[in-house]
């Protein structure tokens, strides 16, 4: 075969592959739509659900927008304070060859699928005493993002120029606040994307918060009452043979499909903002 | 030549096996410019970069030997790095401005080590970007961020920030080596002025540039400082076969 009629052939092969891409990406939204759009009403959005929604009454699933919300807010807020300090101190502070057996773990916590998490997290609430809740449903979560946001903070620093580094070090800076104070502002859109990526991992993640953050009709109190959450009302919906009732995780997952665009076009948004200056 | 800022004595490095500098004896005359002259390679920044002690952040580096700084030798345990320093401004090839605005670049040094006032942070503004011939061209646009600047104006900027923790040393490596003609010419004009009050080190491989700036070079091959002499006597009476080789184009 000559090279002209590769590059021919490869060229039809990539294209398939994005006409097949464009053709899930299409299938999945309008299928989503079309099946939950009648479903989704104001009161599906901005109302709690009332006796016997899963069983096809009335209401909505406002407290499962809003303890997803804080679900996912607070776990990644928990991830990120964790990462941070390690971080710094892995490409500030610790010899190369540590940092680099530290990445190890942090590829192996990165591959571990969620469930497990969810289990371990349970695990843990049982033996502290701890019963399904905000609280547990947090840090659980939080053990999802973590690797998450480590790995992409770990990465935002090894790429600082070292010019940086010496140019900041030339001052009389010590190595913290060269970290803090120069190194962060660097990465500051990294940052801010990555904690908006995981973010978006977490209002989505159903199986760590399965066992751990329990369900409920009601917004929660306190962190230690339970809540409920966004995949899991698709899930319970998605259950129940009532088409009806069914027909109701469509909506859910319309709202689910809303906030995670949203959550990418502010990223984008932000990221423009500090970088087109 | 007793109160000389800076004099190394028998100093080696290596990198992993590689030995980078060869037992290096050399003082550095205050108040003037001393070129490090030599091709690529020789250990030019590796000298450089053990005087503020970046060598530090290199892995898998050894030195042996000394390097006295007023007196007192800088790889001494006890010794504050930090404060070390803030003694010696850096000038780097290619200008790494902060990532901040045009005015907190050059305050960020005095700010950090503990000027607060504004007015006192204004004034300082001013002082080094005039004293690095930027001024002019800022003066209007002190909060755009800083790497919208050229690079010309970029590295004066570093020169104005360096300057401002108010260092008795400038290392410069190479400043002017990703600059345009004109730009170098501003760059170099300012080290020429600054001399009086500065004890300056420059690392280059050009010997046009040396010509023009050097009070006194030291010319260095394979990691070994092959001769030191005042700038004059270098051009036209050099005395080791390496050295003319050098200076005739030779070895490069």
């Amino acid at each position: 075969m000559n090279r002209y009629l590769k590059e021919k052939l490869f060229l039809i092969l990539m294209k398939i592959s994005l006409y097949l891409f464009l053709f899930m990406v299409a299938s999945l939204f309008f299928s989503i739509f079309f099946k939950g759009i009648s479903y989704l009403s104001f009161e599906m959005v901005f109302s709690k659900p009332k006796k016997g929604f899963y069983l096809g009454g009335g209401g909505g699933i406002l407290p499962s927008i809003f303890g997803s919300l804080v679900l996912a807010f607070f776990s990644t807020l928990l991830a990120f304070l964790v990462s941070l300090p390690m971080t710094i101190f892995l490409n500030l502070y610790s010899k190369r060859k540590f940092s680099n057996f530290i990445r190890n773990f942090i590829d192996l916590l990165w591959g571990i699928p969620s469930i497990v998490y969810g289990i371990f997290g349970f695990f843990i609430m049982v033996y502290i005493g701890l019963k399904s809740s905000l609280l547990a449903g947090i840090i659980t979560l939080s053990f999802v993002i973590f690797p998450l946001i480590l790995r992409s903070l770990d990465e935002l620093l090894q790429n600082i120029p070292f010019t940086l580094k010496e140019a900041s070090l030339s001052l009389g800076l010590n190595k913290f606040q060269m970290g803090i104070k120069v190194f962060l502002k660097a990465i500051a859109p990294g940052v801010l994307s990555s904690i908006l990526i995981s973010f978006g991992r977490a209002i989505g993640d159903s199986a760590s918060i399965l066992f751990t953050a329990g369900f409920s009709d009601n917004f929660p109190t306190s962190l230690f009452s339970p809540v409920s959450s966004l995949p899991l009302v698709v899930f319970y919906l998605y259950s129940s043979p009532d088409k009806e009732v069914s027909g109701r995780a469509y909506a859910a997952s319309i709202i689910l499909i809303i906030i995670s665009i949203l959550i990418s076009l502010i990223s984008r948004r932000i990221g423009k903002r500090i970088y087109g200056k | 030549m007793e109160n000389e800022h800076i004099r190394i004595k028998n100093f080696s490095v290596w990198y992993g096996n590689e030995k980078a500098l060869n037992n290096i004896n050399l003082t550095i005359p205050n108040n003037a410019i001393t070129v490090i002259l030599g091709p690529s390679g020789c250990g030019k920044s590796t000298l450089l970069k053990s005087l503020n002690r970046l060598l530090d952040e290199v892995d898998d580096v050894r030195v042996e030997g000394e390097i006295l700084v007023d007196g007192k030798n800088i790889y001494d345990k006890d010794v504050n790095v930090p404060a070390l320093r803030k003694k010696m401004g850096l000038l780097l090839q290619k200008p790494q401005v902060l990532p901040f605005s045009i005015y907190k670049n050059v305050i960020f040094g005095p700010k950090i080590n503990g000027i607060k006032d504004k007015k006192i942070l204004k004034e300082i503004c001013f002082k080094y970007l005039n004293m690095a011939h930027l001024w002019d061209e800022v003066s209007l646009k002190l909060n755009e961020p800083a790497h919208k600047l050229s690079i010309g104006q970029q590295q004066r900027l570093c020169l104005a920030r360096g300057l401002a923790v108010e260092p008795e040393i400038l290392l410069c490596d190479e400043p002017t080596s990703a600059l345009d003609p004109i730009s170098s010419k501003k760059v170099e004009e300012t080290l020429l002025e600054l001399k009086k009050n500065y004890t300056i080190i420059l690392v280059t491989h050009i010997l046009r540039q040396a010509r023009r700036l050097a009070d006194y070079i030291a010319f260095f091959y394979l990691g070994e400082l092959v001769e030191f002499a005042q700038s004059k006597d270098f051009f036209e009476n050099p005395r080791d076969e390496r050295t003319k080789a050098y200076i005739k184009g030779d070895i490069s």
